[in-house]
């Protein structure tokens, strides 16, 4: 191991291995640590005092240092005010979006995963519902899993706001302090998470496909893709509470109603914001086009950069209503401007979970199949048997598709009827 | 008016890999680059700038090597440009980035009042769009997220008009002075810079701030101020793998083995058969 002029065994980066997290960098104590111009963490052996810090705080083993006595990671003692351990903050807790009076089917998907982390930590699940009359869903929610349902129910929420919903939620948190708690990665929710999260100066972790509980610590662990889905995260909450994550609609199944469920409904009072509000102009419905939801569809036919062509829509379109689905489409055929960008599947898409889906000359970069990991049988159709798809596919044919759909689609009206 | 935008500096995301045989990064030739959501929201408050006059500040949140991206912001015609670097911004989460950034334009304001902050949607290489309605949440600002369309501004009664993407359309919504927006890609095709405004942008000062100039605790900024962390990293996982037909080799026969193989879940071909109806 490297020594120093002053006989310092010190540390050094694996530059491969850095992920330029900085972690080591904040963590140094004699600020020996710097980003390099190739954007990885280097040492100064003439600043390092060799006290392994960097060592013991980096996440992915780059810092190469040997020490005697291994100290543990540096985890700060957990049962201060706001621990785990107080009984106060025990629960998990949801938000149950509503949709037209109704709950959104992201909020069951999480009471379901919310009933599994709360029995790992002996704790209740808890659904906070906000809106106007919208006691009905507070029932849903007992329904789906919820066995305490935290109700704000005025006037004043009948529209969303970030101002009034974000203090709604956060006075709720306050009141009922619950140990995690999960909102759907929605376009609403995620405008909302980031305003909640910074009101309760805790850590929130975006857009999760993975949640479990960390058996030695009951931490909550979060995975999310990260670099635009090349990269998969497990990021945790030490020190805050709630551990606040947002999920991504389709990542996990709803549970199955029970209307014999019981659970306690809480009413609490709103108090709004003191600031002036937005005022709401209109709502203008998307084209008919970009309202279909890809998401609802049991099946979805999925063209890609290799059937990227308008002349053969019809036939994709043929497929995909035998199949009783909807045609979607990967980023390229977006780019050229054949389908709306609301019937793009990927990560800057939407993330899909149909019972069947067949991909049309889609060759699978990973932002695709992070986003198409939950549907339960995959076709892939594609001129290059090398294509990444095969790899996530149930069933892949290699050629053309211009020959290969027509074939399938006589097999397939057959097998219908 | 005053416009501040904030931009940041990422990897070129598509080219960022794990190496499947050592599980590390592979980083070698990677370019860094403005985020592309950023650049339309300053090419927004450019043209607030065309259109009112408005003074444009561009901020950046990184490492020295960051002031590239605030050199571009000049070239395009931002009025002043700052980085915000300092040792103990480092390993910040999107809490402690979104202190450091309000600190910056609570600071920006002394000189002259930040009218509204446009940023981003999100980072192309985080994907969180978190720290947008932090800022808006820690200096009081109307918060318009998801913005395709600022509609009017008017300065005298110090009210903005934007239209923003819903679930399920589009909703126009106005609001008071000082407001955040962030924007989606839609909003405006970045300009390119004029040779002129090139030139000058590499002898352009940047002013650089640290912790102390914005006034920020240090317990609130980098990664003593963030209080999620990163545990480890991986590649997305696959699964299957299923077998493959080549249709050149007999196109039915490859349509009906990949079918019998799909239909082979008994439960599964029945639901198909059923129209997926329960």
């Amino acid at each position: 191991m490297a020594k120093n002029t002053r006989g310092i065994e010190v540390a050094e980066i694996i530059s491969d291995k850095c992920i330029a997290c900085q972690i080591c960098i904040a963590e140094c104590p004699v600020g020996a640590i710097e980003l390099n111009s190739a954007g990885v963490a280097e040492v100064d052996p003439e600043l390092c005092v060799g006290c392994g810090k960097c060592f013991d705080s980096c996440p992915v083993n780059a810092v190469r240092f040997e020490k005697k006595k291994r100290r543990p990671f540096p985890l700060e003692k957990a049962a201060e005010p706001g621990a785990p351990q107080q009984k106060t903050d025990r629960g998990v807790a949801v938000f149950i979006e509503t949709v037209d009076g109704r709950g959104a089917p992201v909020s069951w998907e999480l009471t379901g995963k919310a009933g599994e982390l709360a029995r790992q930590l002996d704790a209740k699940v808890l659904g906070f519902v906000l809106g106007s009359n919208v006691s009905g869903v507070a029932e849903e929610a007992i329904a789906y899993g919820c066995d305490e349902v935290h109700l704000v129910d005025d006037p004043r929420l009948s529209r969303y706001l970030p101002a009034t919903f974000g203090k709604a939620l956060s006075d709720l948190c306050e009141k009922v302090r619950p140990e995690i708690f999960l909102i759907g990665a929605t376009a609403l929710g995620r405008d909302l998470a980031g305003a909640v999260a910074t009101r309760l100066q805790t850590g929130l972790t975006a857009d999760c496909t993975g949640l479990f509980i960390e058996k030695e610590t009951g931490l909550l662990l979060m995975t999310r893709p990260t670099f635009g889905g090349n990269i998969m995260a497990t990021i945790f909450c030490q020190r805050k509470r709630p551990q606040m994550s947002s999920v991504r609609p389709r990542v996990f199944a709803a549970p199955q109603k029970d209307g014999e469920r019981k659970g306690i409904v809480s009413r609490h009072k709103f108090s709004p914001p003191t600031v002036e509000l937005p005022e709401f102009v209109q709502f203008i419905p998307a084209g008919d086009d970009a309202a279909t939801d890809i998401v609802s569809f049991p099946a979805l036919v999925v063209a890609g950069r290799g059937a990227c062509d308008r002349s053969s829509l019809p036939l994709l379109e043929e497929l995909a209503q035998l199949v009783g689905g909807v045609l979607a489409c990967s980023r390229p055929v977006v780019q050229a401007g054949l389908l709306p960008y609301e019937r793009q599947v990927g990560q800057t898409g939407r993330t899909v979970a149909p019972r069947l889906y067949i991909g049309v000359g889609v060759s699978g970069a990973v932002q695709h199949l992070v986003a198409i990991q939950g549907a339960e049988k995959i076709l892939a159709i594609n001129s290059d048997p090398n294509a990444p798809i095969f790899r996530v596919a149930d069933a892949g044919i290699v050629g053309n598709y211009q020959e290969i759909v027509p074939e399938l689609i006589a097999r397939l009206r057959d097998k219908r009827s | 008016m005053h416009v501040a935008v904030c931009i940041k500096q990422v990897p070129d995301t598509a080219e960022v890999k794990i190496d499947p045989e050592t599980n590390t990064l592979v980083r070698a030739g990677i370019e860094s680059m403005a985020n592309p959501y950023d650049m339309t929201a300053l090419e927004e408050a450019l043209r607030l700038k065309d259109k009112y006059g408005a003074k444009v500040t561009a901020l950046s949140m990184g490492p020295p090597q960051a002031d590239s991206v605030l050199r571009q912001a000049l070239s395009m015609g931002a009025d002043d440009a700052v980085l915000l670097s300092d040792r103990a911004f480092a390993g910040a989460d999107t809490l402690a980035t979104s202190y450091t950034l309000s600190k910056a334009i609570e600071t920006l304001g002394l000189a002259q009042p930040v009218d509204l902050v446009l940023c981003g949607k999100q980072a192309i290489d985080g994907d969180t769009a978190q720290t947008g309605p932090g800022i808006a949440e820690r200096l009081g600002l109307t918060q318009f997220t998801y913005v395709i369309d600022v509609e009017s501004i008017d300065p005298d009664t110090r009210r903005v008009r934007v239209r923003r993407k819903v679930d399920g359309g589009f909703e126009v919504i106005s609001g008071r002075l000082p407001a955040l927006l962030s924007v989606e890609l839609e909003l405006a095709t970045p300009r390119r810079a004029s040779l002129p405004m090139l030139i000058d942008s590499f002898r352009a000062p940047i002013k650089i701030w640290d912790a102390k100039a914005i006034n920020a605790s240090l317990d609130l900024v980098g990664l003593k101020g963030s209080p999620t962390w990163v545990k480890a990293i991986a590649s997305p996982q696959v699964h299957r793998a299923g077998p493959k037909w080549d249709a050149a080799q007999g196109l039915s026969q490859a349509v009906s083995a990949a079918m019998d193989t799909l239909f082979s879940d008994e439960n599964f071909a029945a639901a198909f058969q059923k129209g997926w109806k329960p």
